[in-house]
């Protein structure tokens, strides 16, 4: 499997095509899975050297102790950037992965052309976000597996969630099974690994990336939020305050567009970057 | 890698299961078995394998175009029948 050493932390991650680079970054609790499962990488790679990686502490990369704000999720994108031998890259960023993507932006700006934010929700700008502690996905969640006997209270807490899994009873597993399917265990299952680490805290974490600091991103940023977002306000905030911004919507997608909508998400991540790379493009964006 | 018959694909693929690193499944794998609900695999688990795979017979395989298949069947996870039946198809195609 490929792994790099980064700062003592190996990274897994998956590379192909030829073309100017592009670095997917998923979400908290995701991995480098789900650009493979719809596809995207293959579509990318007809054009650019794409190039994807799970994050410490997800997929197939190592597990730390701490290591898991931005800054430090944007100092691992630098170090395995330059690893890599890459170009500035432009970067694709779901969710968390967003916020890595634009604080690596800010701190490392030679090695990222242009930003893709993919519902992404910043902790810096929580003043203007209300919908961020008890998120609509995460009351679902927990009702869902409350009807498993797991308790996961009100509030958005992983660090509660990764203990919750850890300790998952075979019948448990099953009852999940039954009532969400099975791409939901899928999806559960590796996330006991991050009990007992800080990473469910610090990706709340400001980390850094002040509002002001947001604000001062120069690169071309594409916001492509979900139809039915829960950070409508966060979305607003960039079209408002970025120099250099567009917005555009993922029909049918609730935060989760890479896995919901994965032929429109696809489409539209491809037009916006052939965009931003000069390069010529016959789809119209919505 | 030169294969002779779907079925030496199947065997290939057993093999790697049986092998693969952190797995606890170590009940029959037949062609109808199911990587995800049968064996206890996450998505993750999925890539590994097709780096596998990939190391086992030299090449990249488009595994997405499999995926999307059995997705429009309405087929939430991945027979290992299925699995070799693509590699072999895609190998043939080559050979």
């Amino acid at each position: 499997m490929p792994r790099i050493d980064v700062d003592g932390v190996k990274l897994h991650y998956q590379q192909t095509g030829e073309g100017p680079d592009v670095v997917l970054i998923h979400a908290f609790t995701s991995n480098l899975a789900v650009w493979m499962m719809i596809g995207i990488m293959d579509e990318l790679a007809k054009d650019f050297r794409v190039t994807s990686y799970d994050l410490r502490g997800h997929g197939l990369s190592e597990v730390t102790p701490n290591g898991y704000n931005s800054a430090a999720m944007a100092r691992d994108f630098a170090r395995l950037h330059d690893a890599l031998e890459l170009d500035s890259a432009f970067v694709v960023g779901h969710s968390y992965g967003g916020v890595i993507g634009t604080h690596a932006a800010l701190e490392y700006p030679d090695k990222v052309s242009g930003i893709i934010l993919a519902d992404t929700y910043f902790p810096g700008l929580e003043h203007i976000e209300p919908n961020v502690a008890d998120t609509v996905i995460w009351r679902e969640l927990s009702n869902d597996l409350g009807k498993s006997g797991i308790d996961l209270g009100e509030q958005v807490d992983f660090g509660r969630l990764f203990e919750a899994v850890k300790n998952l009873t075979p019948e448990q597993t099953e009852a999940i099974r039954e009532s969400l399917g099975p791409a939901s265990v899928r999806w559960l299952a590796p996330l006991g690994k991050l009990a007992g680490t800080t990473a469910g805290m610090e990706m709340f974490e400001e980390a850094g990336l002040t509002a002001d600091r947001i604000q001062s991103v120069t690169v071309p940023v594409v916001g492509l939020y979900d139809e039915q977002t829960t950070f409508g306000a966060t979305c607003k905030y960039l079209e408002d305050h970025l120099a250099d911004v567009r917005i555009d919507v993922v029909p049918g997608a609730r935060h989760l567009a890479p896995l919901q909508s994965p032929v429109e998400f696809t489409r539209l991540v491809k037009t916006h970057l052939h965009r931003m790379a000069g390069m010529d493009t016959a789809v119209e964006t919505s | 890698m030169h294969v002779n018959s779907e079925a030496e694909v199947f065997e290939h693929i057993v093999h790697i299961l049986r092998n693969f690193e952190g797995q606890e499944y170590s009940g029959p794998i037949e062609r109808d078995t199911m990587f995800f609900a049968d064996m206890g695999f996450a998505s993750i688990d999925a890539v590994l394998l097709g780096e596998q795979m990939e190391f086992t017979f030299n090449r990249r395989f488009p595994f997405n175009e499999l995926l999307m298949e059995l997705q429009a069947e309405g087929v939430e996870d991945m027979p290992i029948g299925r699995l070799s039946a693509f590699v072999y198809q895609d190998l043939s195609s080559s050979q």
